[in-house]
């Protein structure tokens, strides 16, 4: 009979074995899927008006702020309102991944206590779980882009690696808000209003061309800011997005997803005793 | 198999439990207890003992439990684990009240590092064993802790681990069932295999296993034959607390 040896130890703030812990992590890959899946169900998304609602939901939060658009701002036209679902539906992406992972620690203490495993799945999952409910909302947008009738190039497919950067940028997020959530319970609490001002900071109910330098400059500390702008110019202009911005934002999402990574990992045993 | 079967050499954990946490970011100075979970225990099972656990509740039993399968780090001292432990303790299943209960069984089956296939083949096992019938599909908040109690243990024992812990889960069964598991337990009883049990079930342990450890303020206080050991633990409740065990040195 074969017999893994496994040996614990204390630990000091650190890294555990990477290589190992990939290897258990990759082995659980099926948890990850069946864990989204279940998630999912529970939340009637196998339904059909639990689809619709999945859709219904940010096309009625463009139309809102659309006409708010239109009431501030005077006038409008039906680019402006691609543009606005396009960022939008980005936009919830990660948004939902920072719900979905704040508390995919705390809510997991009954397993985590009970069972030794890579503690990452958990906000791992929730990014899986958000970005099954971003695809429909892709699905949308086309539609929407189609009846409006802008033209299609090449140059959308810039969106392909825009949003591989939003999604690492939204596993890193979720990784870091997860773990600090376990040391401090409130942030679950602060996240919406965390989110509801990055939705007014970032190029979403105007386009980023729109905005003073002066104001531009400061968005430089804003992560969202070069992805959805990227993403505006790749889907809704069709043009290829400015290196600059796609840099920056690659870099943004590296580092939080490091600097978050490598918190979580060197915490991560440790959370059994603070649940 | 190994001769060497199983060994753990924990020795003093400290747990600082963070029970009164910090609320508020502002507020800042953390109030922060220090408990002493786990002092200087050193434990070895080997391949066909069936060890059981006894100790008065907070004597650090589950605690040693967790830090065996590796949920919990030993803040010093070293635990080594050969073969597989099945991790599925007394809540092992059920971690989130609003999926299924057969959800939640492939979920910490997958969680546990088994493949689908495993859990698929082992189901149905479980599922008869439990008896819960139809209840499986229902979600778990709908479960009496009885329930709660039959497909935790039910997990735990069909999955044949090479080291099972049972952390109390047959305190919540009715008579019926904690015959039936304990009958399992007693079949699950073989030489490739180490089985822990932690309960407070004396004449349970006397009769299954074949070695008990005494646990008190996270020390072995004794370590042997089970009649011997449990002797001296129920002669212990009686008497009450013996100055020489509760010194804290």
């Amino acid at each position: 009979m074969s017999a893994p040896l496994q040996i614990y130890e204390p630990f000091k703030a650190g890294l555990p074995p990477l290589r190992r812990y990939w290897r258990s992590l990759w082995s659980r890959r099926t948890f990850i899927a069946e864990f989204s899946r279940s998630e999912l169900r529970e939340q009637h998304f196998d339904s059909l008006f639990g689809q619709l609602w999945l859709i219904l939901n940010p096309l009625l939060l463009s139309g809102v702020y659309y006409l708010l658009i239109i009431i501030i701002g005077g006038t409008s036209d039906s680019t402006r309102y691609v543009h606005l679902t396009s960022a939008l539906f980005l936009f919830y992406l990660i948004a939902n991944s920072l719900t979905g992972g704040v508390k995919s620690i705390t809510a997991g203490q009954r397993l985590i206590l009970n069972t030794a495993f890579p503690r990452i799945m958990l906000p791992l999952s929730a990014v899986v779980i958000a970005v099954f409910k971003f695809l429909p909302t892709l699905v949308v947008f086309l539609l929407i882009r189609v009846i409006v009738g802008l033209p299609f190039t090449w140059q959308m497919l810039w969106a392909i690696p825009v949003l591989g950067i939003a999604i690492l940028l939204a596993l890193g997020l979720a990784i870091t808000i997860s773990c600090v959530n376990v040391y401090f319970r409130d942030i679950s609490s602060f996240l919406p209003y965390l989110t509801r001002t990055t939705l007014y900071l970032s190029p979403i109910l105007y386009e980023a061309s729109a905005l003073k330098p002066n104001i531009r400059a400061l968005e430089v500390f804003n992560p969202l800011f070069p992805i959805l702008d990227s993403w505006s110019r790749a889907v809704v202009h069709g043009q290829t997005p400015p290196t600059g911005s796609l840099l920056q934002a690659l870099a943004w999402a590296i580092g939080i997803f490091i600097i978050g990574t490598y918190f979580f990992l060197s915490r991560e045993r440790e959370f059994a005793v603070r649940l | 198999m190994r001769g060497l079967g199983l060994t753990y050499t924990t020795s003093i954990d400290r747990r600082p439990t963070l029970k009164a946490r910090v609320k508020s970011l502002g507020r800042g100075g953390k109030q922060t207890r220090v408990v002493r979970a786990l002092d200087n225990v050193d434990l070895d099972v080997e391949y066909g003992q069936v060890l059981g656990v006894i100790g008065s509740n907070g004597a650090g039993k589950s605690t040693l439990m967790r830090v065996i399968a590796g949920i919990l780090p030993p803040s010093q001292g070293r635990v080594e684990v050969y073969g597989s432990v099945s991790t599925l303790l007394a809540l092992g299943v059920g971690f989130n009240p609003n999926m299924s209960g057969r959800d939640n069984v492939f979920l910490g089956g997958l969680a546990a590092g088994m493949s689908r296939e495993e859990i698929e083949k082992n189901f149905a096992e479980i599922a008869a064993f439990s008896e819960l019938g139809d209840a499986i599909e229902a979600p778990m908040r709908t479960y009496s802790s009885g329930m709660f109690a039959r497909l935790a243990f039910s997990v735990a024992a069909t999955v044949r681990p090479d080291i099972l812990i049972v952390d109390e889960a047959l305190s919540t069964g009715d008579a019926k069932f904690k015959e039936k598991s304990l009958n399992r337990i007693k079949e699950l009883r073989s030489d490739d295999r180490a089985l822990i049990l932690v309960s407070h079930a004396m004449a349970t342990l006397r009769d299954v296993c074949n070695d008990v450890a005494w646990i008190h303020k996270g020390k072995v206080i004794q370590r042997g034959e089970p009649n011997l050991v449990i002797d001296a633990y129920q002669e212990f409740l009686q008497v009450g607390k013996s100055a020489a065990i509760d010194e804290d040195v």
